[in-house]
């Protein structure tokens, strides 16, 4: 794959978070984590028909079950068992979003984070994507209210940093990356089990309610 | 065979002797009677042996330094240094202990059926024990641990009477302090050995021209902070008069005679022998902080009618002339006046044994009049002679002895300090001179005060007529009680009568740090234990002083005896009474006898006075039914330091809450604006 059509596949990975932050269905969240996902599964394909280490084929599998498949699957049975078809609110409005986003991205570029972005001087643009997504999916995490939009975020960033670690060659042995997998398996699982339990004790998703826990 | 017992066996033998203690305390607690012979029979021998041990090591000048290999990182090996400043140290630790031991004996008896003996055992032996691991210890991270376990053993035993809520209240303001001059400490540890690379107080020592001399003044700062807080310096002191009254009186005898005599020896210890060549100022700040101690000690002592709150006031009053001696040994020193610094030294160490030994004196005393009473306050006492009679004779004793009157031990510590501030005024000039000059002022002010404060202390306690119906009922303490308080008073009087040849001892103990090594001193003891300070300067003697009291006294009753009352018929009548019935309401109570000096000392005590008068018709108010009177003191160090401090920190705490508000979105937002920090900066 040349450098032209992995910077296309960031980019996909980019605007799947972008929609993630200004999107109000569920669905919609669901179904551009799915694609994310897929496309993050592209680019370690592309990263095992380099080295043909078989190992790294099965973990390509287990991902595309996993985080393509099962999670989508799990997510989805939430929304309609609970009846989640819209997200609740963001902290901050519609335009306030774009402009940090824009902000976020142009931090990411910059010449300040070059040392990072530059760890591949080939890779410097997708390095750059990659950061880029790794800032929008915190600030996804921050800014929504919603509990299911939350767990997207987390897996969003989960996905920004293992495409981060391919493009600047940080991949860990196939072992790892495997158990990595199987821990968010495991994680969205109790994320959806957590989310259940929350709706029936509050009766919503919104986080900021739950805050008086702490007294 | 000395060489034996002055080995590191020796030492571990004399610790083992406490764990000994501590642990069958424990196993044998189910029974009251066991517990307390189990764990007195070890402290009294373990003490015993480390008087013995330390005297040995003193009199042959013997140094000894050892490790336990406990880690393959040569950081973390349990270190020992033990050399005759140690030695010293353990002396007045074991010393304390024996007789504070003894005493318990008969006094523990009262916490019978009440409370766990087993436990009050385990903590005393640990407490012991973890002084003596304190003056020891040659390793800064394993003196930390030392420390730690001195004062959560103390704090346990501050709160073993919990049914007392004011003493779990005390306790606990004490651990709160406690942590706060420990952390003090760890911080300039830390500073050392960010630039030493070492926690082994050697190592410190010889590596210090390492630091640089900002470094250092930061450590003084904190060290002083932190081993201040707890020697009970003023403003730090505000947990001593809570905790010392709280614990049970032998435990109390020991906290105020011994333990925070710990914060003086790491003073010695760091800024005398491993932080030199010191500047000037240090040496001022602790005449400074000495002096202020020592007079508002006294002061505040002076307004206290808890006997026992009364008695660890002085206890900051005596810490702060031992810092006087110690402030003028520095200041001294820093001018290269070795001889001179050497006096200031050998004052703060006779000082420091003195004031444990007439200290644990009187508030074994007090614990004893306590036992009978079953109150701290002076106000119910009275009359007291009558039915502890040998009991009032210690308490007499330790009054004089603290209150510095000849031929007590209290006397030539003090003498020694003035004579050390005198020579800082004859060798000074300008500021420095001045500083000297009122410190020796405020010593002087404050041996007055301390005078009329026992003079309040013993008359409201054991004279005139009983104020209370329990005064009535009180016995004379039990047989162990009376022997620990009487071997004090007679050490009280023997340090005072022989103290040419303590002094020349401690003189010893001085020259035996690297500082003093071969160096002169301005303080001569004769063959016949005349003390000479400064070839003639002044000189004194001990034991000439209590011959001389000591004629006197029989010259005076010879003369009332047989010349002046010879021929006079005896005859016995009633006191005069202005014709009325006398009552303890004719007396004068132990506030009233205070009230004139409160009153000099208005505009630092800040006194206070309410009259509440209730009528028989509150509408007509002619007939008054009842009068009442109450007299406050105003707090100056919660005024004008701690609740000025307690504010901010209220107003810093709730601006801190405002971060955690429960949002976990905030909180996420936190961890990323840290990492955009981060990547910002370091990158």
């Amino acid at each position: 794959m040349n450098l032209l059509t992995l910077q296309f596949l960031s980019q996909i990975l980019l605007l799947s978070i972008v929609f993630l932050l200004i999107m109000k269905k569920n669905f919609s969240a669901v179904s551009a984590y799915s694609l994310q996902s897929l496309v993050v599964v592209i680019i370690l394909l592309n990263s095992f028909f380099e080295t043909k280490d078989m190992w790294m084929l099965l973990v390509i599998l287990v991902m595309l079950i996993v985080k393509v498949i099962l999670a989508p699957v799990f997510f989805i049975r939430l929304i309609r068992k609970y009846a989640l078809a819209f997200s609740v609110s963001t902290y901050l409005s519609t335009p306030i979003t774009l402009i940090i986003i824009t902000i976020l991205v142009f931090i990411a570029h910059s010449q300040k984070l070059i040392p990072l972005t530059r760890i591949v001087p080939d890779h410097q643009v997708l390095l750059s994507l990659a950061l880029s997504s790794l800032f929008l999916s915190l600030f996804l995490i921050v800014n929504r209210k919603g509990a299911l939009s939350q767990i997207i975020g987390i897996l969003s960033f989960e996905n920004s940093i293992v495409v981060f670690a391919v493009f600047a060659n940080l991949e860990q042995s196939a072992a790892l990356q495997l158990g990595i997998v199987f821990d968010i398996f495991i994680w969205i699982m109790i994320a959806s089990v957590f989310i259940s339990m929350l709706y029936k004790h509050f009766g919503t998703l919104n986080v900021s309610s739950m805050k008086n826990l702490k007294d | 065979m000395l060489e034996i017992i002055t080995s590191s066996i020796s030492f571990f033998t004399l610790l083992s002797f406490f764990g000994v203690g501590a642990v069958g305390s424990l196993l044998v607690h189910k029974n009251n009677k066991n517990a307390n012979a189990w764990s007195s029979f070890f402290a009294i021998v373990g003490s015993f042996w480390g008087v013995f041990f330390s005297i040995i090591m003193i009199l042959r000048k013997k140094s000894l330094l050892f490790d336990l290999k406990t880690s393959i990182f040569s950081l973390f090996n349990i270190s020992f240094h033990i050399d005759l400043l140690s030695s010293f140290f353990i002396f007045v630790i074991s010393l304390l202990a024996l007789f504070c031991s003894i005493y318990g004996i008969g006094y523990i008896r009262h916490y019978y059926k009440k409370y766990d003996i087993g436990v009050l055992g385990f903590f005393y032996n640990l407490f012991i024990g973890s002084l003596f691991l304190v003056v020891t210890s040659s390793n800064a991270l394993f003196f930390l641990i030392f420390w730690e376990i001195m004062s959560i053993a103390s704090y346990f035993l501050v709160v073993y009477d919990s049914n007392d809520e004011s003493n779990v209240k005390a306790g606990l303001l004490y651990l709160v302090m406690t942590y706060i001059g420990t952390s003090f400490i760890i911080l300039s540890f830390l500073l050392l050995y960010k630039y030493i690379g070492s926690f082994d107080f050697l190592v410190i020592k010889d590596s210090i021209a390492l630091v640089p001399a900002v470094i250092k003044n930061i450590v003084f700062i904190s060290a002083f902070i932190g081993f201040g807080l707890k020697a009970g310096i003023i403003p730090l002191h505000i947990w001593l008069p809570a905790a010392h009254p709280a614990a049970p009186s032998h435990v109390s005898a020991l906290m105020s005679g011994v333990m925070i005599k710990t914060g003086i020896y790491m003073m010695i210890r760091l800024f005398l022998d491993i932080l030199q060549p010191i500047p000037l100022w240090w040496g001022l700040v602790v005449l400074v902080v000495g002096s202020i101690s020592a007079l508002l000690g006294v002061l505040y002592a002076l307004t206290e009618h808890d006997i026992k709150r009364l008695l660890a006031y002085h206890s900051i009053e005596n810490i702060g002339i031992i810092l006087l001696g110690l402030g003028s040994a520095l200041t001294f020193y820093s001018l290269n006046l070795s001889a001179l610094a050497l006096l200031g030294l050998v004052a703060a160490l006779f000082h420091t044994i003195n004031h444990a030994i007439f200290k644990a004196l009187l508030f074994l005393s007090a614990g004893s009049v306590i036992n009978e009473t079953h109150t701290r306050n002076m106000e119910e006492y009275g009359g007291l002679i009558k039915y502890m009679p040998q009991t009032a004779l210690f308490f007499l004793v330790g009054s004089i002895a603290i209150s510095a009157l000849p031929p007590f031990n209290g006397f030539f510590s003090e003498w020694l300090t003035y004579q050390a501030l005198f020579q800082g005024i004859a060798q000074m000039h300008f500021w420095t001179q001045w500083i000297f000059i009122l410190a020796a002022g405020s010593l002087a002010f404050t041996g007055g005060l301390a005078l009329a404060c026992f003079v309040k202390a013993f008359g409201a306690t054991f004279l005139a007529r009983p104020r209370s119906k329990e005064v009535t009922h009180a016995k004379e303490s039990a047989l162990s009680m009376r022997l620990g308080m009487g071997s004090l008073a007679v050490l009280a009087l023997l340090f005072g009568v022989f103290s040419g040849y303590i002094i020349s001892l401690l003189k010893t103990i001085g020259q035996g740090l690297s500082v003093f090594k071969d160096s002169a001193s301005a303080v001569d003891v004769s063959s016949a234990q005349i003390i000479n300070v400064s070839n003639g300067f002044s000189v004194i003697s001990g034991f000439g002083i209590f011959t001389l009291l000591v004629v006197i006294t029989f010259l005076v009753i010879f003369i009332f005896k047989k010349i002046i009352n010879n021929k006079q018929k005896e005859c016995i009548s009633n006191t005069w009474d202005c014709g009325t019935d006398l009552s303890p309401r004719a007396e004068i109570t132990a506030t009233g006898f205070s009230r004139s000096i409160v009153q000099i000392f208005s505009g630092l005590l800040k006194p206070t006075i309410q009259h509440h008068i209730e009528y028989y018709d509150d509408e007509n108010r002619y007939l008054p039914k009842s009068r009442t009177v109450t007299l406050n003191i105003g707090n100056m160090y919660h005024t004008y330091f701690y609740q000025p401090l307690h504010l901010v920190i209220n107003k810093l705490s709730t601006r801190a809450r405002d971060i955690q508000n429960g949002n976990i979105d905030l909180y996420i937002s936190y961890i990323f604006i840290a990492l955009m920090l981060a990547l910002l900066v370091i990158l």
